[in-house]
Formats: structure tokens, C-alpha cells, sequence
């Protein structure tokens, strides 16, 4: 662990050099991927290891959003203390949705979820204090004058951002080899088998299906810092495809992928885009093509690396070694 | 009283469509063990095609049966040429459990984005082939209207045509028994592959009606039916997710319930009201309103 904690400290340098070095967009960029980091994290976490599937990932990641907004917009608390709300409000949230959740298993969770992500962002404009279509607007401050006139706050964003990444990363990584982690994994390969060596397979499912909501929470929250209001219209049920698209592609089992699918997800609107200008920019090419390419890289991703990347090279190398062998 | 009854008959319609759309799902997941969320996709074409014949021909009735046929063939496709490769293929790991989700997912995806380089995102309207102004009643002007009526005649007409072909023919015996233990069906002498493709193309059928029935009230755009994919669903567990009865069961009490909540409540209470519908169920009764023995078990 403590071998990991250097290892974090010093992939967190790093980032801060890389930061240092690259243009404004380059670090919005960063702080997008880190936001998708936390959010593929957290699919990870209650997909690949408890084995539950949720198509609902980014209606949670807009309930994050709108509790850090509604603090930090209302209750003009300070940011850091608006994000761990938003974790933990959302992290209740998913537990009360983990009751019924529990229960389910594979398609039903499936559809119960996606019914979820159709139906709260719409709920936003039921309730006046959420503002509706516009949203609630989130001031996220200036960085600290401690860290110099040109500090941009796009920089200040992908610090926060990236700070949160690595520590939900590091916490994760200890969580899933824990006790926890393991139940988790029992539970998945066979509950009948877990509940045998006494897992209470209910209680661990809502706490798996928790933990994961809070991450979302927190993943969305960020994602509102990033661009400054939360409103319906961020939260898409693509936004949900797209995480599950970024799991898959990680290894749903896999947490070392998780930078490739996020990265993967920051850059397929760019590909997009510029695919689309090379086709004169209609309508119809840039409102489609990152659709498609999402669920496209989705599809091929099942079909070819199933249990993701990871697994692919070491079944690879593995087969060369018995074949010289 | 007026708002009763126009409430009850407008969700009778409503209900109607949703039926058709639970019951395309129930039957490919009796037979697949896969809740087909590229459905809505499949719908989508289907009825992207009958635009096409409606606009080149003018006739809703042509375009209805293009529809049909175009949802039949593209449901066969996908479980032949998609789904039992993705089977054949993905078979340990964690992913074997969530992968037909997950593949249903992307074709869902790809479906829409097709549909959208191909004919545009902009809103299209399909011409109802019956009047869609309401009835009046005295000096009352009902929403209810006499298309919404000829989608209750449309949808009773194709639920007794699956009823007598699933208790009355061979062909529907063969269906339930490859769904109910297709082991012992193949022993019996039933090409199980081949009806379970042919199962899929009822459903798909099933789901091209539902999509194109749905469009003249509204219109077409690449995800406009995926309200129709989660109501559907949500009847579907409703009813158990086993049963056709349920299925049309779970359909019509959606219905109602969300008209009834929409006129006398708020109607941007929609989803939330078919959310609850669900996650009360699954509470409640997870074996669905209309159960056999089975457990809910993936």
C-alpha cells in the first residue's frame, strides 16, 4: 500500500510537469479526462466487480452535479466541502436505489437504470429550484492568489480535478483488494457460492451500488466545475452510453484501463469533429458521427477485446511464449 | 367526467402501443435470455422506411406493411448475423454476463446514427391516415381522436392474430417450447435456431408496428422512440417479462397510469410516474402483476 500511496504521489508530479507544458486546451482536456476517470471508476467498481450493470451512471453524475451546485449556488459553501456533499448525497441516493436495485439482476437492473437516466434529468424541470432548462449556474472562484498572476483557471481545474482522480483511483485500488473487493468479486462469479460463506449478498450489492453512485456524484459534480453550470442538457442518456462504452473498452475489470477509455472519450468529439469538416460540416455528420462512433468502438470492443485490453495482451504473449515454447 | 373518459380512452390507446412494444421484448427475451435495447433502434428504421413509402407513395396502409415486413427481416438479421456470433464469441470473463446488454446497447447506437446520416436529425412528421382531431362530445372537444381509436382496433387485431398463431398453430407451439426448455425441444425434433430467429422477427415486427403507430401523434427523429423502449420495458416488467398476457397487462395499466397522472397531475410527471410504476413493482412484486413460478433470474 504504501508502495502504491509513492506511486499515486508520483504519477500526480508528473501530471503536474505534463500541465506546466501544454496549451489552455490541452488542460481542459486533462480535466476532462480526469473527470471520466472517476466516472469509468465508478462503473468498474459495480460492474466488473459486483457485477451489477447500470445505464443510469451519468443521471447520477447529474445528481452529483446539482447537489454541489445548489450548495455552492445557495448555501454559498466552500467548493472542496460542495464536492464531498455531492459524493455522499448521491452516495444515499444510489443506496436508497440500491434496495430496489439489489433485487435485480443483469437486464432488469439494466433497464431500471435507463429508465432512470430518461427520467431525472427531465425532473429538473419539474422543481423551480433547480432552474429548468437553463440550470444553475456554478461559480467556481478563482484559483488561489498564493499561485501566481498567470495561473489559468483552466489549469486550476484540471489540478482539482486531477487531485480528485488520483485519490478516487487510490482509494479504489485498495477497496477492490480488500475484504470488500473480494466479497465483491464472490459475489459476481456465484452468489449462491458467496451467500453459502456467509456474504450477505443483499447488503453488499446496495453498498457496491452506493459506493459506485458516490463516485458518479462526484465525477458529475467535477464535470459541473469544468463547465461552469449544470443543466439538464450535460447530462444526455449518451453521457450514459458513453461510460459504459469507457468501461467496456477499459476491461470492465480492468483498473489500469480506465486512462485509455477515458482518454478515448475526451477525444472521439474531436475525431468527430474533425471527420465532420472534412464532409463540409452538415448538420446531419456532426450530430451523428460521435453517436456512432461511441457505439461503434462499443460494439467491436465486445465482439474483440471483451474482458478489455489488459486481458487481450497477456492472452497474446501467452500464446507466443507456448508456441516458441 | 368528460376528462374521465377521454383520459381512460386516450390511455387505452397509449397503452396500446406501449403493449406491442412490451411484447417485442418479451419475446425475444423468453427465448434469448436478452432484453433487445437495440429495439428501439430496430423500430426506428422500420419506421424511417415507412416515412419513405408514405412520402414516394401516400398510402399509410403500404407504408404500415413495409414497416412490418422491414422490422421482421431487421430483427431476424440482428439475431442471426450479431447476436449469436457476440454468443459464440464472448465466453468467459466478467463481461459474459452484461455483454448481450452491452451489444444490444452499441447496435442500438449505431441503428440511430445510421438512421440520422441517412435521413437527417431534423423532425419529420408521418400523415396519420385517419383524422387526429377529437371526437366532440355535446359542445366538449375530446383529445380522444379516431386514429387514437384505430390504434386500439390495429392493436386488438395484431394481439389476437399472436395469440391464435402462439396457442392455435404448430409454428407457435414449436416457439414456446424452444423458449420454454430448448433442450428438450431440440430432442423432439424442433430446429431450435431457426425458431428462435423466427421469434425474433415476430418481435421485430411487433416493434415496427409499435414504432410506426407511435409516430403520426408525434414525430420521427433518430431517438424519438426511445421513450417507447423504456415504456415498454416498464410494461414489460410490469407484467413479469415472461408472459404475453402480462406483457399487454403491464402495457394498458402504463397507459392509463401515465395519462391519468399527466391530465389530472402534471404531464411533465411522465417519466417520473413510469419510473415509480417500476421501481414499486420491483419492490413490491418483482415477479411482475402477472406471474408464473420462475424466479427473476437472469
Amino acid at each position: 500500500m504504501r508502495k502504491r500511496l509513492l506511486l499515486f504521489i508520483a504519477l500526480g508530479w508528473v501530471l503536474l510537469l505534463i500541465g506546466d507544458r501544454v496549451d489552455e486546451l490541452r488542460v481542459y482536456q486533462g480535466a476532462s479526462i480526469a473527470v471520466y476517470v472517476i466516472a469509468i471508476g465508478s462503473i468498474i467498481l459495480l460492474t466488473g466487480y459486483s457485477g451489477q450493470i447500470s445505464l443510469g451512471h451519468g443521471a447520477l453524475m447529474a445528481f452529483g452535479g446539482y447537489v454541489a451546485a445548489l450548495c455552492v449556488a445557495n448555501a454559498s459553501l466552500p467548493l472542496w466541502f460542495a464536492f464531498v456533499m455531492a459524493a455522499l448525497v448521491t452516495g444515499i441516493f444510489g443506496g436508497i436505489l440500491g434496495f430496489a436495485a439489489a433485487r435485480l439482476s443483469g437486464p432488469y437492473l439494466a433497464g431500471t437504470t435507463l429508465a432512470l437516466a430518461v427520467g431525472l434529468p427531465s425532473l429538473a424541470n419539474q422543481f423551480s429550484i433547480l432552474g429548468g432548462e437553463q440550470g444553475i449556474y456554478l461559480d467556481p472562484g478563482l484559483p488561489p492568489a498564493s499561485l501566481g498572476e498567470s495561473f489559468s483557471q483552466y489549469k486550476w481545474f484540471f489540478w482539482i480535478t486531477t487531485l480528485a482522480a488520483l485519490i478516487t483511483m487510490f482509494w479504489l485500488a485498495n477497496i477492490l483488494q480488500s475484504k470488500y473487493g473480494r466479497t465483491w468479486r464472490a459475489l459476481r462469479s456465484n452468489d449462491v457460492a458467496a451467500q453459502l460463506c456467509g456474504v450477505h449478498t443483499g447488503r453488499q450489492k446496495v453498498l457496491a451500488f452506493s459506493l459506485s453512485s458516490g463516485l458518479a456524484g462526484l465525477a458529475g459534480a467535477l464535470l459541473v466545475l469544468t463547465i461552469s453550470t449544470v443543466s439538464p442538457s450535460a447530462f444526455p442518456l449518451s453521457l450514459s452510453f458513453a461510460l459504459v462504452t469507457g468501461a467496456v473498452v477499459s476491461g470492465i475489470y480492468d483498473l489500469k484501463g480506465v486512462m485509455l477509455g477515458a482518454v478515448i472519450l475526451v477525444i472521439i468529439p474531436e475525431v468527430a469533429d474533425s471527420v465532420a469538416s472534412r464532409f463540409g460540416d452538415s448538420l446531419k455528420i456532426t450530430s451523428t458521427l460521435p453517436g456512432l462512433l461511441v457505439s461503434a468502438l462499443l460494439i467491436l470492443a465486445v465482439l474483440f477485446t471483451p474482458n478489455g485490453p489488459g486481458e487481450k495482451l497477456h492472452h497474446l504473449r501467452h500464446k507466443r511464449k507456448t508456441h516458441s515454447g | 367526467m368528460y376528462k374521465f373518459i377521454s383520459s381512460l380512452l386516450i390511455g387505452l390507446s397509449l397503452g396500446a402501443i406501449y403493449s406491442l412494444m412490451s411484447i417485442s421484448l418479451v419475446l425475444v427475451w423468453r427465448s434469448t435470455r436478452v432484453v433487445n435495447f437495440a429495439q428501439a433502434g430496430q423500430a426506428i428504421v422500420s419506421t424511417y422506411i415507412a416515412y419513405e413509402v408514405v412520402n414516394r407513395t401516400g398510402s399509410f396502409w403500404l407504408a404500415f406493411f413495409v414497416a412490418i415486413l422491414a422490422g421482421a427481416l431487421l430483427c431476424a438479421i440482428v439475431d442471426r448475423y450479431f447476436m449469436r456470433p457476440l454468443f459464440k464469441r464472448v465466453t468467459s470473463g466478467p463481461i459474459v454476463a452484461i455483454a448481450p446488454v452491452v451489444a444490444t446497447l452499441g447496435l442500438l447506437g449505431v441503428l440511430r446514427a445510421v438512421v440520422g446520416f441517412v435521413w437527417g436529425v431534423e423532425l419529420k412528421p408521418i400523415a396519420a391516415p385517419v383524422s387526429l382531431d377529437g371526437y366532440s362530445l355535446g359542445s366538449e372537444v375530446l383529445p380522444f381522436a379516431p386514429y387514437n381509436a384505430l390504434v386500439i382496433v390495429v392493436v386488438a387485431v395484431v394481439l389476437i392474430a399472436l395469440s391464435l398463431l402462439f396457442q392455435k398453430t404448430n409454428l407457435g407451439l414449436s416457439l414456446r417450447a424452444s423458449a420454454y426448455s430448448p433442450e428438450i425441444a431440440r430432442l423432439s425434433g424442433i430446429r431450435v435456431n431457426e425458431i428462435r430467429t423466427l421469434g425474433w422477427a415476430i418481435a421485430g415486427a411487433a416493434g415496427a408496428i409499435a414504432g410506426i403507430l407511435a409516430t403520426p401523434t408525434s414525430y420521427l427523429s433518430p431517438n424519438s422512440l426511445d421513450i417507447l423502449l423504456v415504456f415498454g420495458f416498464a410494461a414489460a416488467v410490469i407484467g413479469g417479462l415472461e408472459s404475453m398476457v402480462g406483457a399487454v397487462v403491464g402495457g394498458l395499466v402504463l397507459g392509463l397510469g401515465v395519462t391519468f397522472v399527466s391530465n389530472y397531475v402534471s404531464t411533465s410527471l411522465i417519466f417520473p410516474t413510469a419510473f415509480v410504476f417500476l421501481i414499486v413493482i420491483l419492490l413490491v412484486r418483482p415477479s411482475g402483476i402477472v406471474s408464473g413460478k420462475r424466479s427473476r433470474r437472469a
